[in-house]
């Protein structure tokens, strides 16, 4: 029987989880490493708002240095050239940053809400409903979601970057929903699920107070998952000129990059935002997996004495 | 222990019948009969055992009265009321008089939830009092079962108590609602003994201080004849002898309740020989099922009689009872 | 010479939290043919000291101190590759559910049959097929299911299976962790019964652990008492059960509910058991006992020779 070290760790558990929790996932080689990049690109983004009030000319999308008529190299101005139209690559780079990471989490933040409260209600309701719900998320999870949007695109014209977000949302839940649905399954058979029927808790009460908490860490575990998805799909739809023509996103400066023919001339304007993608990416699922090992043992039954 | 005769409980001819789904080695569609016609009345303020083995049917019978299933045939009532076909308010009302303690308490406490949110929840659902008058329940309540200083528990967790401290707060989850009747499933299987030994003893102290009728399952024959004032003995789905507690297990009438008795360990009396010795030491080989469920393995059974005649129960005195011709 | 003689064993795992003391200071013996029962509530070392007996402590534990005399040879003492000669030729092990152990992918009789090849590479295949029927008839289960899968088999069965693979090279000392806790009460009597009856047989000595008193009364005729790793009292059947001495072991007692005799009110045991990672330098039964003087709770207690076969681990015995 531990002794509470203190009222305050009691009233909020999950300090006392979080540090737990820390302690395991500190050791994770990759953990620290993927967190280390997340750390530096969201320093990025939050940097991004910097370079336009130096001075004007840094302004990703329209800031046009008067001096420069053409792609130019690395300089003391521009820390890593300048692109076809003499706009800073680097103050792009921040900015892309910042759209990367709100595409990603945006989307993958909607794409767990609408999964997470399908897969609870399948897993929970059972019979018809779970069976209408599963058949569905079969139907959009076997949809090559990259090719609806190119439609879509194709038949709507271009696309504003909320739009895409939303269109991702609605692609990526299923995996989530299946994840959660089985969760919920092994959830619904344990004791204290019944006991929570037999003091005569509603259905509302018995998923929302009783079940979502217990899944809730694996919802977040997926969210990592999730914005890596994200960011790449963003990323090809801008890359293919589908993208939202008035963000500046790492994928859109690819697309500018090849469109304008410096795909093999420019290195200092291809690799910055490719291999950010490919970092971002990384990192976060990086950080997934080390999620994953402090996840795992609470969600697996406690241990018995004796 | 009757106080008047009209029963609390009482179980009208109930059967519940399982199939099971499409199994790998092909005993699609089975039928398993884990009821059969079980009647049974329970009275005021009574603590009665229905001890079984395990397949005995004796956990569906309990989760039949808590209505988590629903029985395929047959009645059930609490207090004259029929319970069998409840639905919404009626059903939630129910909910406030029955009450079950769950076997396991590592697995029947969300571990998410605080002790104090987990014993003030039932006062919630049914819209008891306000916040203060809750908090007061719950802490009057987890003093009752014996977690003293109770404020010193209000806020912690399950993983940080032990089993048997678990199990109090399970039951202090159900008596804070003041039930009219609880039913108790194994509590103690997954508790030592002298953990056990409280728990019993808060059981019996609840029925002392709440007056709640209390039915307990259990395999364990020796703490149902601590506890209980009636046992009611069942046997593959079958009650197969019920009667006041001291003497069903001192002067059994059914052959299996026998059998039970003889292959228990006797504490103090080692190496005697077995009493009754009413079982077969091989299961009888026949064709069809016997109309007698102990019928495969009764010593004392009669060959034609008994795979033919399902025997009710039967006794000269109203009381004892048992599922036998010649008890 | 005795079969086993265990003398000041003590064991302990290495745990996030410190080392935990989970055995200390016990000492016993066994003589051939006899039984002798483990007591005692979860957390106080039994299952420990089983595994130990035959060197398969998990990774993180270790043999603190003592000796473990079987044949008189120390057992802490010989290489890795001896006791693998001795385990399951000489002592075999009954683990804590054991059933769950056999592989539901391989038939029943497969699966013995190579634990009785790995032990012994000279016979063959045919012999330990017969071997195999030889020991399911002694245990009970008919021949004609020795060809199925585990999940066939009931509880009761897959038990006496276990048995009859630990029997399979005729060991010497069988050591059988909680085997019937999970069976229904018939079946748990009849594997009893066998139990007795084999012993008898082929003179086989047994170290019984378990919870369940009743239990270990029935098969064992010495009996142990360990508390919070300690062995509090140890003595044949009658003196420890009959006339208990040592206030843990009479609490115990007390409470179980008994099938006969007078209905007396249980008397549980108030508190908990020590934390063993710093147990208390005086008696770790000390916070719990009624009779505790204020001595207890700094001295160890002393261990008393009652009767030459009856020992009490208390300072406080008149």
């Amino acid at each position: 029987m531990k002794k509470p070290d203190n009222v305050y760790l009691n009233r909020f558990p999950w300090v006392a989880r979080f540090q737990e929790g820390w302690a395991i996932y500190r050791q994770n080689l990759l953990g620290r490493i993927g967190l280390a990049l997340l750390v530096m690109f969201g320093l990025m983004a939050l940097c991004s708002f910097i370079p336009p009030l130096i001075d004007p000319m840094y302004e990703p999308m329209i800031g046009v240095d008067p001096e420069v008529l053409c792609s130019t190299y690395p300089s003391a101005r521009h820390w890593l050239g300048t692109d076809f139209m003499g706009r800073d690559i680097l103050s792009q780079l921040l900015a892309g940053a910042r759209v990367a990471f709100m595409v990603g989490v945006s989307a993958a933040f909607m794409s767990i809400v609408l999964g997470t409260a399908i897969g609870l209600i399948a897993g929970y309701m059972g019979r018809f409903i779970d069976t209408l719900l599963m058949r569905l998320a079969d139907m959009i999870m076997v949809m090559p979601t990259l090719l609806v949007v190119l439609i879509l695109a194709a038949l709507f014209g271009q696309l504003n970057i909320w739009t895409i977000v939303l269109i991702i949302a609605l692609f990526r839940w299923p995996g989530v929903s299946r994840v959660i649905r089985a969760q919920t399954l092994t959830l619904k058979q344990r004791p204290f699920i019944e006991a929570a029927k037999v003091a005569g808790a509603s259905h509302m009460r018995i998923i929302f107070r009783h079940i979502m908490p217990n899944v809730l860490p694996l919802a977040f575990l997926y969210m990592t998952f999730r914005v890596t998805s994200a960011i790449i799909i963003e990323a090809a739809l801008a890359f293919l000129g589908f993208g939202d023509p008035s963000t500046v996103s790492w994928g859109m400066m690819l697309q500018w990059v090849w469109k304008t023919g410096h795909m093999f001339k420019a290195p200092y304007w291809l690799l910055p935002p490719g291999i950010c993608i490919s970092l971002i990416t990384l990192s976060f699922y990086m950080l997934g997996r080390a999620m994953d090992e402090v996840l795992d043992p609470r969600l697996r039954n406690e241990e018995q004495a004796g | 222990m009757e106080e008047n005769n009209k029963p609390v409980l009482q179980l009208e001819d109930i059967s519940k019948i399982y199939r099971s789904k499409m199994s790998f080695f092909g005993d699609a569609g089975k039928e398993v009969v884990a009821l059969n016609h079980v009647s049974l009345k329970i009275f005021k303020r009574e603590i009665f055992g229905l001890i079984g083995e395990s397949g005995s049917g004796k956990t569906t019978a309990g989760r039949l009265i808590v209505k988590l299933e629903e029985p395929a045939a047959g009645k059930i009532f609490l207090d004259d009321n029929e319970i069998t076909g409840l639905k919404g308010k009626a059903l939630k009302d129910f909910r406030l008089k029955m009450q079950m303690i769950f076997q396991d308490p590592y697995q029947s406490l969300n571990p998410q939830v605080s002790i104090y949110d987990t014993v003030s929840e039932p006062l919630l659902i049914h819209k008891i009092d306000n916040v203060q008058t809750r908090k007061h329940l719950v802490l009057q309540t987890l003093k009752s079962v014996g977690l003293s200083p109770p404020e010193d528990f209000l806020y912690r967790y399950p993983h940080q108590l032990s089993g048997g401290q678990r199990q109090r707060v399970a039951i202090a989850r159900v008596m804070v609602l003041k039930p009219k009747f609880v039913i108790a499933d194994e509590p103690t299987s997954m508790l030592d003994a002298s953990i056990s030994a409280q728990i019993f003893n808060i059981l019996l102290e609840m029925r002392e201080k709440i007056g709640v009728t209390l039915l307990f399952i259990s395999h364990n024959l020796a703490a149902a004849r601590y506890l209980c004032d009636r046992i009611a003995v069942i046997y593959r789905g079958n009650l197969v002898e019920i009667g006041p507690g001291e003497e069903v297990i001192q002067k059994p009438k059914h052959p299996y309740t026998q059998a039970l008795l003889d292959a228990l360990p006797k504490f103090g009396h080692w190496d005697e020989a077995e009493s009754y010795d009413t079982l077969l030491s091989m299961e009888r080989d026949i064709s069809q099922d016997a109309a007698c469920p102990f019928f495969c393995r009764c010593k004392v059974a009669n060959q034609r009689r008994c795979s033919q005649e399902s025997p009710h129960l039967m006794g000269s005195d109203n009381s004892h009872l048992a599922a036998c011709f010649y008890a | 010479m005795a079969l086993l003689e265990v003398d000041n064993l003590s064991i302990g795992y290495q745990t996030p939290k410190g080392f935990l003391k989970a055995v200390e200071g016990v000492s016993f013996s066994l003589e051939k043919g006899e039984s002798l029962g483990f007591v005692g509530e979860s957390g106080c070392g039994k299952t420990t000291m089983g595994t130990a007996l035959m060197r398969l402590l998990s990774r993180n534990g270790s043999v603190k101190g003592g000796q473990i005399l079987f044949e008189g040879k120390d057992l802490l003492k010989i290489s890795d590759e001896e006791m693998r000669l001795i385990r399951w030729k000489k002592i075999a092990m009954i683990f804590q559910a054991a059933m769950n152990a056999l592989n539901p992918v391989h038939r029943v009789d497969d699966q013995i049959a190579e634990a009785i090849l790995a032990h012994d590479p000279a016979s063959s295949r045919e012999d330990a097929k017969k071997q195999i029927e030889d020991l399911f008839q002694l245990v009970g289960v008919p021949k004609d299911r020795m060809r199925d899968y585990p999940h066939q088999y009931s509880g009761g069965m897959k038990q006496r299976a276990i048995i009859a693979m630990a029997l399979a090279c005729r060991p010497r000392l069988i050591i059988a962790d909680e085997p019937t806790t999970a069976l229904d009460v018939i079946v748990q009597h009849q594997i009893l019964e066998e139990t007795k009856k084999l012993q008898k047989e082929f003179e086989i000595s047994i170290i019984y652990i378990s919870h369940d008193i009743s239990v270990v009364a029935e098969v064992c005729h010495n009996i142990g008492v360990l508390y919070a790793g300690r062995l509090v009292e140890y003595g044949s059947r009658e003196e420890v059960f009959g006339s208990p001495v040592h206030p843990y072991t009479k609490a115990l007692l007390s409470s179980y509910p008994t099938l006969t005799g007078e209905k007396e009110k249980l008397e549980p045991i108030p508190g908990e058991p020590p934390n063993l990672i710093y147990p208390p330098s005086g008696c770790r039964f000390y916070d719990r006992c009624l009779l505790a003087k204020a001595s207890c709770k700094t001295e160890p207690p002393a261990g008393i020779q009652l009767t030459p076969t009856h020992n009490v681990l208390c300072s406080n015995i008149e």
